[in-house]
């Protein structure tokens, strides 16, 4: 039983699923606010996909999201400000899902990779996924 | 395992899809046109084509929602002044 | 025609092709399997050409044509867009004034800046070794750029975005896979042939002529990308009408 796509699917049902909801229904705060959490949460599966298939070549795929993700939220959140502004989204579940979600994916996978080159880039995909996410949540609240 | 995830992510894409056509709002379908984006790098990766998957993350997580909103801006820009 | 006549062909149409549709789907071949006739000849080649990607030794090395095709509609593309939308007899540019921007996001937009910019580059370079390339890191690169206008606002992009340089390079990286072709000719074998020497297997030198077409469909890609941008942003943010009213103050 291969629990890094079993984490990988849970993810992506449970966690995709729902911001692929919230992104096509209601205020424009809340749709922006989904897409932020899908960014992380793709990350976060590339990230499990990679140690699955044991081919991790994939990581580079989490590397790029951890840095175009963010950079897409903030395109939202610069030219959609005005409308997210008249409804500001009321959750605030991005910032604790993000300090407890990249931790929790990211030493695991450390572990079970070793040191080396490989564990430099997951541990500064956690810290990009970490700054990224507190940066964005807090311009889209702001915006 | 591997059917499971492929099935349950070509499912996300099929209802991305859909929501990004019934979407009537060109500022609101660039959000959901971005998640589909997001759900068809899923599908490539674990259709274990991942220079596809990069690509389409590249593409369509800023500089695709970047050029719809500033398209929607100067249309919206142009239509408020006349 | 009425309307519900109107409905009504539709609806037969879309019966009858639902029905051919689905007589089609059901005599595909399985999903997935182990039968793949081209992709054994295609994996086999890469890994005599001494390249570990084997998808970029399609692009580049096997059907390195079909490439040079590509990066051209690209490049038509972009010079397409380009002529729709430059300022024309009757608009005027209006440069928009400074955004308010919370400091934090405006640290944010620097430091993560030269990251991005890193990967891109790291994206291209390892074209011949892991997923991605000289498309996808070129487009990697030119997002980093443009960083510098989400996270900060347009008057510091217009500072670190000289256009015509970018321009230049447009023309310079889709020249430079034209002419990395001519190499082959020159070598005695066809036109973009791979004729340098191959290399070891998985090291950042191998490949022969693969991670020099990376490198110019990297530029090429990366300046097209900017130069596409730069003009939708010139259009949104800094082209009015010369009898329009004024627009209140905009901002970037």
């Amino acid at each position: 039983m291969n629990w890094w796509l079993a984490a990988a699917l849970a993810l992506v049902t449970g966690g995709l699923g729902p911001c692929l909801w919230g992104a096509a229904r209601g205020s424009a705060g809340r749709r922006v606010v989904a897409q932020n959490m899908a960014t992380l949460l793709l990350c976060l599966v590339f990230l499990l996909l990679a140690q699955g298939y044991a081919r991790p070549s994939y990581v580079d795929l989490a590397l790029v999201v951890a840095v175009l993700g963010p950079a897409g939220t903030l395109v939202f959140t610069r030219l959609l400000g005005d409308e997210i502004g008249e409804n500001p989204p009321g959750l605030r579940l991005l910032t604790p899902a993000v300090l407890v979600g990249a931790p929790a994916t990211v030493v695991p996978l450390c572990i079970a990779t070793g040191p080396g080159r490989a564990m430099g880039k997951l541990v500064l995909i956690g810290l990009l996924l970490i700054a990224g996410g507190i940066v964005t949540s807090a311009a889209v609240r702001r915006a | 395992m591997h059917d499971a995830l492929i099935v349950v992510v070509l499912l996300l894409v099929a209802a991305a899809a859909t929501g990004a056509v019934l979407q009537r709002d060109p500022a609101r379908q660039a959000v959901v046109l971005s998640a589909l984006g997001l759900t068809l790098a899923v599908l490539f990766t674990v259709l274990q084509a991942p220079d596809v998957g990069l690509a389409q993350l590249a593409v369509g997580s800023a500089v695709t929602p970047l050029m719809i909103l500033l398209t929607v801006r100067k249309v919206r820009r142009k239509g408020r002044r006349e | 025609m009425t309307r519900r006549l109107r409905l009504w062909v539709l609806t037969a149409g879309l019966l009858a092709t639902a029905a051919l549709y689905v007589a089609a789907c059901t005599d595909l071949p399985a999903f997935g399997g182990s039968w793949h006739p081209y992709g054994d000849r295609a994996v086999r080649a890469a890994l005599q050409q001494h390249t570990a990607n084997a998808v970029s030794s399609v692009n580049f090395d096997q059907r390195a044509f079909d490439t040079l095709g590509e990066e051209t509609v690209l490049f038509s593309s972009v010079l397409g867009t380009v002529v729709l939308l430059r300022r024309t007899r009757g608009e005027k540019r209006v440069a928009p004034g400074p955004a308010e921007v919370p400091a934090a996001l405006r640290r944010y937009g620097l430091l993560v800046l030269p990251v991005t910019l890193l990967i891109g580059l790291y994206v291209i370079a390892h074209g011949q070794l892991s997923p991605g390339g000289g498309f996808q890191g070129g487009v990697v690169v030119a997002t980093s750029l443009h960083l510098l206008y989400i996270a900060v606002d347009y008057k510091a992009l217009e500072r670190i975005r000289p256009l015509g340089l970018f321009e230049l390079a447009d023309g310079t990286g889709e020249a430079a896979y034209i002419l990395l072709g001519a190499a082959g000719l020159i070598a005695g074998s066809a036109y973009l042939a791979n004729t340098l020497p191959l290399g070891t297997f998985n090291t950042l030198s191998s490949g022969g002529t693969v991670p020099l077409l990376n490198a110019a469909v990297g530029v090429e890609v990366t300046s097209a990308v900017v130069v596409l941008l730069a003009h939708f942003l010139g259009q949104a943010l800094e082209i009015e009408s010369e009898d329009g009213a004024k627009d209140g103050g905009r901002e970037a």
